[in-house]
């Protein structure tokens, strides 16, 4: 670690009615990858805002480089070498890699855009990072984490000294977060100064040096990595102490009857001969990496994609699931990995959403019964703890627990006893985390049936009752909860398959 | 979502009145309606034999617009019958046909200066029914001309004066046929007569292509010859005699385009004209007309001698078409009359005022080609 | 989205993709008409073809860009009019030379596009909406400056009928569509435009990804504008490539000039979400279009199958856009 290259030291800042930054101190040193951690809503984005120039501070100093700045926008900051690695990519499909990097600043030869020189430089750029990406290949056609190392090299290309990555790991496959790793590492021996903003606790440990938490948009403290543990972390952002301690033993009898049963499911390359049971009561894991097949899995089930063949029985009886709809006739719900493009319509409110697939329970004649939709999602508010103002609140309002709140929900107003859980806590804080966990402890134990696709291994470990391990397409495992541990399953998950 | 459902339905009314407007456009301005009854009344324009005379009269007499030279001519017709019969006239209108409510407004100022009669060319069928109630319950007689109002309070209207589109489509077949007649009689195949006509679904257009048909037809038949109509299905339908393709003389083929634009008569035109046995064309109205000219562009075969071109009569004037008969490309065309429209309106006016009664009439068209273009007849009616 | 390292190119995309498809629907439609009908197969039914695409090519030249940054242009058609009723209005009625005429309906036609832009990209309306205004705009206002009358551009033979000659020239009796070899350098022109510069580089983008492009410091506001800006002045050219090749331009007509122009684009591999596109396409895809609305007359159609088959058409059209993103996705 060299010498500290940016301060921000006593920032504060107030929207109407919230004070978001309430007199931060934080610093970045050459050479270190300094974790910002806190629950949503700790102010970690809106003080890398301020830093950027998107919001102006109402007091404090950015001290950047030894001289006090401020920037009016990310294009300043920018060009003073402090870039953003997004956590949406804010890349263009339809555009090349090198078209993509150079946007906005491209090189000219006379009028004309000089492609050939934009993609000799993106290369250049690339063989730095020891990345190999076609520079003149359409955006679109990469993996989520080639796009990743496209940002990145975007970054560098703006002659970076600061780079900001905001929730990085979020949509990457492990072996894309190992050659991230690679690349974030690299840069801290290029002296560049690194923020890494993740909820991932694992992560924090493996990559970075420093960790700064914030909690309610005060500064908490500041700790050296290998000098903490997570739990010293995670009492600071939360301020209480909580456990993420793996299930011990299966909480379903074993004779509990089966009320899911798939056999030979095929639905193209994702989804190949998966076979499996679901037991009333029983919360049943899927675990895998990215593109397992899972989602695809769960897809077909629900009859949101065509299948090819497979049989599938609910209760022992044998059913053909063609559509959505017909998956809900037979009870089964399922809770989309993306909230805002499947699972709620965020404009609405929360009794609009809540009742939206089983509006014909609340019509009266023509009319929707307001009051009957009302009563019956404070029911629902009630007992699932969503904490929102009023049923009348608009969606868009209610945080990323809340809202996944409501698509559970709406669910279970439409009576469906076995729900599908797509990822339920992505994009969640760990505080809501638990309220999702203890809710749908508390739905299983109600004799509820619940499939829950997780990517992250703790949530398995600590969720499930049975785990299902995918990969590339297959089902290529089955453990129960007493016999599962980490090792093993990754194992599975990432068994080659011959 | 109150507010989207409110976009939704301005989005869909805006839709929906452009596809209205669209469906109205393109007619020529000189379109007019046909209401005329069956009636056999002398035609007009020749001056009338009544010996019409007017008292102290003053009429109000308002045109759809007054800065084309087709109202410019009704407007001559108004004044000059006005000054052979003594009476005052007070000639107004809009500056545009779609200003509709400027027009309403000159109609109601005409009747509060309670004239003794009111001629009226109305731009809108609707908008005017008021307007004709008051003038009834005050007592001011209103004649219709170049359009008729249909829906207007029995009673109200007191005549009709508008161009006989039948007679007017008759009339280019009985100038067409005679220069085709030796060509037909010497064919030893069937020959082709084709017909644009913008539209089917307007009285005025129909009229005129129906008309042209039936006319044909007579003539052809009264020469020995058979004939077959075929293409669009309205037309044959609505003819005389649609005849048999198979064993016909003459075909005379009816084509009307899916939209009512120029370049789409002139595909229509082009596939036609490019026939090889195809002899004689009939645009109904002005875009027709000019849409069968814009074909021959390319196709380079009409002309006025039988022989070794197709001969082409159109309707209404306009630049393109005058210069079209002046250079020979176009055979001939029929105009309709607006001076004897206008002289028309004030001389039933006058016979109102003076108490006689008076019944619809329509006018005629008249044929026009590159030997009676200037006279003094018919010189006024070509408008540009 | 596979994990495959390097998207595996079909010939056919090689080739071009949706363009190389559409010439042979081209190609097709010229060999089934030729067959079917011998009145078709003549020089003069191909001058015609040409005669009555130009005005439609050119605002499909234009409308191509809008309709790449996810929005529309429907002003296109009835303005298309409107330019050219006040150019004529003022060579005719009020004696301007006709270069003069000319350039006002191209400045009026810019005009209209800088409205669309502004409406678009700074009052943030949605195009359709914003461009549906217009549309009504300039059907209005051509009719208030022709006084709702038919305008006829100097005729043939007459003086200043030489800018007809533009569009096409009789060299020993025989004509030769030289409107044809404009609309070729335009499309070379606007493809380079669209490939090789800010404009067209930013006006993908915007398509592909409005809110990364803003991100990514450029003028978006601008190059948003300018989309429009192109389109509007396409339709001026259209104008005059309308006159030049009609007779008399009637007030109140042009709505539905702009659909066969965007349905020729979309045929052309215009993407209807935006983000992709391609001149050359929407030029290809204009003769789909002008072929089938010129050959079914000649195949004894009556007029509306015309239109009912153009709407099928364009169906397959987007399903091939549709599959091509679900392929994309998978």
């Amino acid at each position: 670690m060299g010498e500290v290259i940016l301060t921000m030291k006593e920032i504060d800042k107030s929207f109407p009615g919230v004070h978001a930054l309430d007199h931060v101190n934080f610093e970045v040193k050459k050479g270190e990858v300094h974790a910002l951690m806190g629950e949503n809503g700790a102010g970690k984005s809106t003080l890398m805002k301020v830093l950027t120039g998107i919001y102006k501070k109402d007091s404090g100093t950015i001290t950047y480089e030894g001289k006090e700045v401020e920037f009016h926008n990310t294009r300043e900051a920018q060009d003073a070498g402090i870039v953003i690695v997004h956590q949406e990519l804010n890349m263009l499909g339809h555009l090349t890699v090198a078209q993509n990097i150079f946007i906005g600043r491209e090189f000219k030869k006379g009028i004309a855009i000089d492609d050939k020189k934009m993609n000799e430089e993106a290369k250049k750029l690339f063989d730095r990072l020891h990345i190999d990406i076609d520079p003149a290949e359409t955006m679109s056609n990469l993996t989520v984490g080639k796009q990743q190392m496209c940002e990145i090299a975007k970054a560098i290309s703006h002659e970076a000294k600061v780079i900001i990555f905001d929730e990085p790991s979020a949509a990457l496959t492990e072996a894309e977060i190992e050659e991230l790793f690679k690349i974030i590492k690299d840069l801290r021996k290029q002296q560049l100064g690194i923020v890494y903003i993740s909820h991932r606790m694992d992560e924090i440990k493996v990559i970075t040096d420093r960790v700064t938490v914030m909690r309610d948009g005060t500064y908490v403290g500041t700790l050296i990595t290998k000098d903490c543990t997570k739990d010293d972390i995670i009492n600071m952002m939360v301020g209480r102490v909580i456990y993420e301690d793996p299930k011990e033993h299966s909480m379903v009898a074993p004779d509990a009857p089966v009320v899911l049963k798939v056999e030979h499911l095929n639905a193209g390359k994702m989804v190949q001969d998966v076979s499996f049971e679901l037991r009333k009561g029983e919360i049943l894991g899927f675990s895998g990496l990215m593109g397992a097949g899972r989602t695809e899995t769960a897809r077909a089930i629900f009859g949101a994609d065509p299948k090819e063949s497979g049989d599938i029985y609910v209760n022992g009886k044998k059913v053909e699931i063609n559509s959505p709809e017909d998956a809900v006739k037979c009870g089964i719900g399922y809770l989309s990995e993306d909230r805002k493009r499947y699972g709620i319509v965020v404009q609405k409110t929360v009794a609009e959403n809540s009742t939206m697939a089983t509006l014909e329970k609340y019509m009266k004649g023509l009319f929707i019964d307001k009051k009957k939709e009302k009563q019956i999602t404070e029911e629902y508010v009630k007992s699932l703890a969503t904490k929102t103002p009023s049923v009348d609140q608009l969606v868009v309002n209610l945080s990323g627990g809340n809202q996944q709140k409501v698509v559970i929900a709406k669910w279970l107003v439409r009576d469906c006893d076995i729900l599908i859980f797509d990822e339920p806590t992505r994009g969640i804080d760990v505080g809501a985390k638990n309220e999702i966990y203890k809710l749908m402890n508390k739905l299983a134990e109600e004799g509820k049936s619940i499939i829950m696709i997780s990517s992250e291994m703790t949530e398995i470990l600590r969720m499930s009752d049975r785990i299902v391990i995918m990969c590339e397409g297959k089902k290529t495992g089955e453990v129960s909860i007493e016999e599962a541990s980490q090792e093993a399953i990754m194992n599975m998950a990432t068994r080659e398959i011959s | 979502m109150k507010k989207r459902v409110l976009a939704t339905l301005m989005s869909v009314s805006l839709v929906a009145a452009l596809l209205v407007g669209c469906g109205d456009s393109g007619s020529t301005p000189a379109s007019s309606s046909n209401d005329s009854s069956a009636n056999t009344a002398a035609s007009s324009g020749d001056a009338s034999s009544a010996s019409t005379t007017g008292g102290d009269y003053k009429f109000e007499i308002i045109v759809k617009s007054y800065q084309s030279s087709y109202w410019q001519a009704a407007v001559t017709g108004v004044n000059q019958k006005a000054e052979e019969l003594g009476v005052t006239v007070n000639c107004t209108g809009p500056n545009a046909e779609s200003d509709i409510a400027d027009q309403v407004n000159m109609l109601n100022n005409a009747i509060n200066s309670a004239p003794n009669g009111i001629g009226l060319a109305a731009c809108d069928q609707e908008a005017c029914l008021d307007a004709l109630q008051t003038a009834m319950d005050k007592g001011i007689p209103v004649v219709c001309f170049d359009s008729g109002i249909p829906s207007a309070p029995a009673g109200s209207v007191y005549a009709t004066i508008a161009t006989d589109n039948y007679a007017a489509g008759a009339t280019a077949a009985e100038n067409l046929y005679p220069a085709l007649k030796d060509k037909i009689a010497s064919a030893g195949a069937p020959v082709r007569i084709g017909e644009v006509n913008q539209e089917a679904t307007s009285e005025s257009i129909t009229s005129r292509g129906l008309g042209f048909i039936d006319k044909f037809i007579e003539l052809a038949t009264a020469d020995g010859k058979t004939v077959a109509v075929i293409g669009n299905e309205y037309y044959v339908n609505n003819c005389k005699d649609k005849g048999d393709e198979a064993s016909a003389d003459i075909i005379i083929e009816v084509a009307v385009p899916a939209q009512t634009t120029v370049e789409l008569c002139a595909t229509e035109a082009s596939a036609i004209l490019n026939k090889a046995d195809t002899i004689g064309m009939f645009g109904s109205n002005q875009v027709a007309a000019e849409g069968i000219l814009t074909a021959n562009e390319n196709l380079d075969v009409l002309g006025t001698d039988p022989a070794n071109s197709i001969l082409a009569a159109g309707f209404d004037a306009g630049s393109v078409i005058k210069g079209a008969i002046t250079s020979g490309k176009m055979f001939g065309a029929v105009t309709q009359s607006p001076l004897a429209m206008g002289q028309t309106t004030v001389e039933v006016l006058t016979k109102i005022a003076n108490g006689e009664s008076v019944s619809d009439v329509p006018t005629q068209g008249y044929w026009y080609d590159s030997t009676n273009m200037d006279d003094a007849s018919i010189a006024p009616n070509l408008y540009d | 989205m596979s994990k495959s390292k390097v998207s595996n190119k079909s010939v056919i995309s090689r080739l071009g993709g949706q363009k190389f498809i559409v010439i042979l629907v081209v190609i097709g439609l010229i060999i089934f008409f030729s067959a079917v009908s011998p009145d078709f197969r003549k020089y003069t039914t191909f001058m015609s073809i040409l005669d009555y695409s130009y005005y439609i090519a050119l605002m499909a030249i234009g409308v191509t860009f809008p309709l790449i940054t996810g929005g529309v242009d429907l002003s296109i058609g009835t303005g298309l009019i409107c330019y050219s009723l006040t150019g004529g209005y003022l060579i005719v009625q009020k004696g301007w030379p006709v270069g003069a005429g000319m350039v006002v309906a191209l400045l009026l036609s810019i005009a209209i596009g800088l409205l669309n832009g502004v409406l678009v990209a700074i009052m943030n309306l949605p195009p359709f909406l914003a461009t549906l205004c217009t549309c009504m705009i300039t059907r209005g206002l051509g009719s208030i400056f022709s006084q709702n009358f038919g305008i006829s551009w100097p005729t043939s033979g007459t003086p200043g009928s030489w800018f007809r000659n533009i569009f096409k020239i009789t060299v020993n009796g025989t004509k030769i569509p030289l409107g044809f070899l404009w609309v070729v350098l335009l499309v070379v022109l606007m493809a380079f435009v669209l490939n090789h510069t800010k404009i067209g580089r930013y006006t993908i983008a915007i398509g592909s990804n409005k809110e990364a492009t803003i991100l990514s410091g450029i003028n978006v506001k601008f190059y948003h504008i300018m989309a429009y800006v192109i389109s509007g002045f396409f339709a001026g050219l259209a104008a005059i490539a309308y006159s030049a090749v009609f007779s008399t331009v009637q007030p109140g007509t042009g709505a539905g000039f702009e659909l066969e122009a965007i349905g020729g684009a979309i045929i052309g591999g215009v993407s209807a979400s935006g983000g992709v596109g391609s001149v050359v396409g929407s030029l290809i895809g204009v003769y789909v279009i002008c072929l089938l609305k010129t050959g079914l007359p000649y195949i004894g159609l009556q007029a509306n199958w015309q239109q009912i088959i153009t709407g099928l058409v364009l169906i397959g059209a987007v399903l091939i856009d549709i599959m091509k993103k679900k392929k994309e996705q998978k």
